[in-house]
């Protein structure tokens, strides 16, 4: 009797001619996820299994994180020949358990000695002699224990729920705007969710941010690579925009400058990686700087499409997802993720257009202060292991 | 690199390396064993401890991993001995070991903290009236680790033995162990806690030194080492470290100089510079630790801009600078908005040189002169 990882997938059943395509992306997703562990990796009846794994629960919570798996149950593989051994087999994946159950028989192999009824019945009947705990509830059971006879007999009762979406690769690659805050990293997930690459950039103004700032930012990254795979980060240095602004722009329109510039680096960034969208964790009216008209303000100059998944959710919405996600904790550290210093204290709410312009105006040298930025933006791989090897430094 | 870091900790000496080097390489016996090898070590153990002994004119000293778990000892194993009730005092510049320990005494006991003054020492008055018989503990440390201010433990002592001779007086020492003289039986300090990392020695390592063998209940339970009082095998490199650095810490040297050659010439460059605790020049002043605000510069920009020219020094205390709150000590003072959003720690060893502080003041001017234009607006 060997341990083993069945994996179903969810929305891929829905595809037409290009299946193939999406399955075989899934399951170069799910060999890559447990490479740690084994490579018996096989697709097989619209199902991935997954053999050869000693510590299951590691190897399962791997899975489950893979973009279209839909549930990941922990199954056993046995002859199927001495039906008896089948039954204490089925009998065994039941303790512990109470409640009511049915026994589910699928038999791909026609040619057993037994027919589906018959299989349901002395399975059941060998689980209630050994425990005594258990019901029979043919039409709503708390657990339904599988058994499908193919080439040998296939048994499972647990059922753990995957995270869904798309394969990772299947949609292109975008490039996430990642802050530090409770909210990118939840809009990054989502889009990341529907099978898309990420590529993120953080602006990091040292003095007014240091070190810890940074390397929380990272542990974000690291969080959402252990879902998508390598994220490509870019750190672009921010300090000479941030104080330009300071000195030149109205307070009131410092965010909204900073927020266009931002906006114009990251698109360029994108061009120069090959995105195709932008992703940003805004939501409207969360901040002065997500009005709609202010977000009109920042959209403008985005040569791609900015996605905003979160758009419509409230703060404790999205608090939850992240919680879920688990980057909750990491992005409530305390290091601050952008310096008060450069936060007015009434920024505009309702900002017209012509007057962001005359201001970002006032900074006449920003079409080369952009450029450096993206010119000299440090480039960090993230992977779930953390090991964050630099590419390329000053010259990207 | 200018490191003024070493209140947080400090460098250890080539001494202190290769004494834990050898007793790591060589002297690895467990002094508890019986051979000759082991029986030497714990000669080497004992004699490490009368260097510290005679150093504080302690009667017993206990070796502990540091100074947060000598303050546990003292505080935890000395209430324990006591029926509960009673008041505990401690300043409100303590270090979180201290105040953390007090606090979660249990109950019936009341822990109250002593108010500071503006220069950072305890209010004597408002500690006078606040002690009376019914007084069961009172912790306040030698030198505080923000400020810097010395705290007049001679006058504490002698309030103590005036009004409640049965109280314990617990003193904290880690910022003032070897910079400090101090004996303890002159000076009426029934405990007093040290830590080998904050005088060149290794890190996990310290000791909690009592005036008199008193009863205190072991808080670490076990085979019964240090008299009973810590239990488990003696970390030995440590405490040859920690006697290497006890012997070879400089008796002599021009931190109080520079100090004050530090302090004047940012006055001179920096309008606004806010002086948080004594003036450098007081008799209460402790030489290594200088605490400065340069509004409107806000104390992490400072500090990373200070960093990023080579300079390293700490925001408010390094055991709190991760949790982004207000310095407890420099609010008890009373101090301004503006002194507590911006306060810088530099603290010295007695290896910092003229040229470190040269290096340390342009610096801060060079830093200050390029932030201070931005404010929040």
């Amino acid at each position: 009797m060997t341990e083993l990882l069945l994996v179903k997938y969810a929305e891929i059943h829905l595809k037409g001619l290009n299946r193939p395509y999406f399955q075989s992306l899934l399951l170069k997703r799910v060999k890559e996820a447990v490479r740690p562990f084994t490579r018996e990796v096989q697709l097989y009846d619209s199902r991935i299994f997954v053999r050869g794994i000693e510590d299951t629960e590691a190897a399962m919570e791997r899975v489950r994180r893979v973009f279209g798996v839909h549930a990941v149950c922990p199954a056993v593989e046995m002859e199927k020949a001495d039906f008896d051994a089948v039954c204490r087999a089925a009998a065994d994946l039941m303790t512990g358990l109470d409640g009511t159950f049915k026994v589910k028989a699928r038999r791909a192999d026609k040619r057993y000695f037994l027919d589906s009824p018959q299989i349901n019945a002395q399975i059941g009947g060998c689980i209630l002699e050994q425990h005594s705990q258990l019901r029979v509830d043919v039409h709503a059971p708390e657990h339904v224990l599988n058994v499908e006879i193919r080439d040998q007999a296939l048994l499972y009762v647990r059922e753990i729920p995957g995270v869904g979406g798309l394969p990772t690769g299947s949609s292109g690659k975008a490039m996430l705007m990642l802050s530090g805050g409770i909210d990118s990293p939840v809009a990054g997930y989502m889009i990341a969710k529907r099978g898309v690459v990420l590529d993120a950039v953080h602006f990091f103004s040292f003095p007014y941010t240091g070190e810890l700032a940074k390397e929380k930012v990272l542990s974000l990254a690291r969080i959402l690579s252990s879902y998508c795979g390598v994220i490509k980060t870019h750190i672009v240095s921010f300090t000479k925009i941030q104080e330009a602004i300071h000195a030149l722009c109205p307070p009131e329109y410092a965010t909204l400058v900073m927020r266009r510039l931002m906006v114009r680096i990251a698109d360029g960034l994108a061009a120069r990686e090959g995105a195709s969208a932008l992703i940003t964790g805004e939501s409207i009216g969360q901040v002065a700087s997500q009005t709609m008209e202010a977000l009109a303000a920042t959209d403008i100059l985005a040569t791609r499409p900015v996605f905003r998944p979160l758009i419509g959710f409230d703060k404790i919405e999205i608090i939850r997802l992240a919680e879920q996600i688990g980057t909750y904790e990491t992005s409530s550290l305390p290091y601050e993720d952008c310096c008060t210093v450069f936060t007015p204290r009434h920024p505009v709410t309702r900002p017209k257009l012509p007057k962001v312009q005359e201001a970002e105006d006032m900074i006449t040298d920003a079409d080369m202060m952009v450029q450096e930025a993206i010119d000299s933006a440090e480039v960090l791989i993230i992977t779930p292991d953390g090991t964050g090897a630099e590419v390329s430094g000053e010259n990207a | 690199m200018v490191y003024l870091d070493n209140a947080a900790t400090t460098r250890p000496s080539l001494a202190v390396m290769e004494a834990v080097a050898h007793s790591m390489a060589e002297a690895y016996f467990n002094p508890s064993a019986l051979y000759k090898p082991a029986v030497e070590v714990s000669k080497r153990l004992e004699a490490a401890r009368k260097l510290i002994m005679d150093e504080l004119q302690a009667q017993q000293v206990i070796f502990t991993s540091g100074g947060t778990e000598a303050n546990n000892l003292a505080i935890l194993g000395h209430t324990a001995r006591r029926r509960p009730g009673g008041k505990v005092l401690y300043s409100l510049g303590e270090h979180p070991s201290v105040k953390a320990a007090c606090e979660g005494l249990p109950t019936g006991f009341e822990a109250l903290g002593i108010p500071l003054e503006q220069d950072g020492r305890i209010s004597l008055p408002a500690f006078e009236e606040m002690l009376d018989e019914k007084t069961a503990l009172v912790c306040v440390m030698q030198v505080n680790n923000e400020t810097g201010a010395i705290q007049p433990l001679k006058e504490i002592a002698a309030l103590v033995k005036e009004k409640c001779p049965e109280a314990w007086l617990h003193v904290d020492g880690v910022q003032g162990f070897m910079r400090i003289q101090v004996r303890l039986r002159e000076a009426g300090i029934d405990s007093y806690a040290l830590s080998g990392h904050k005088i060149h020695g290794p890190k996990g390592i310290g000791a909690l030194a009592l005036s008199s063998r008193k009863s205190l209940k072991a808080q670490m339970l076990g085979g019964g080492q240090e008299a009973g009082l810590r239990s488990g095998t003696e970390n030995t490199p440590g405490i040859a470290g920690l006697m290497a650095a006890v012997a070879g810490f400089p008796r002599e040297h021009t931190m109080r100089e520079l100090k004050q050659g530090l302090y004047e010439r940012l006055l001179e460059r920096i309008p606004g510079l806010i002086l948080n605790g004594p003036v450098p020049s007081a008799p209460f002043a402790a030489d290594h630790i200088l605490n400065l605000a340069f509004p409107p510069v806000r104390a992490e920009t400072m500090l990373h801009a200070l960093e990023g020219r080579g300079v390293f020094v700490s925001h408010g205390s390094a055991c709190s600078s991760r949790k982004a709150r207000h310095s407890e000590t420099l609010k008890a003072m009373g101090a301004s908005q503006a002194a507590l959003e911006g306060a810088i720690r530099f603290s010295l060893s007695p290896y910092t040189t003229e040229e470190d502080i040269e290096t340390a003041v342009l610096a801060c001017a060079e830093a200050y002169q390029a932030l201070q234009a931005f404010t929040r607006r």
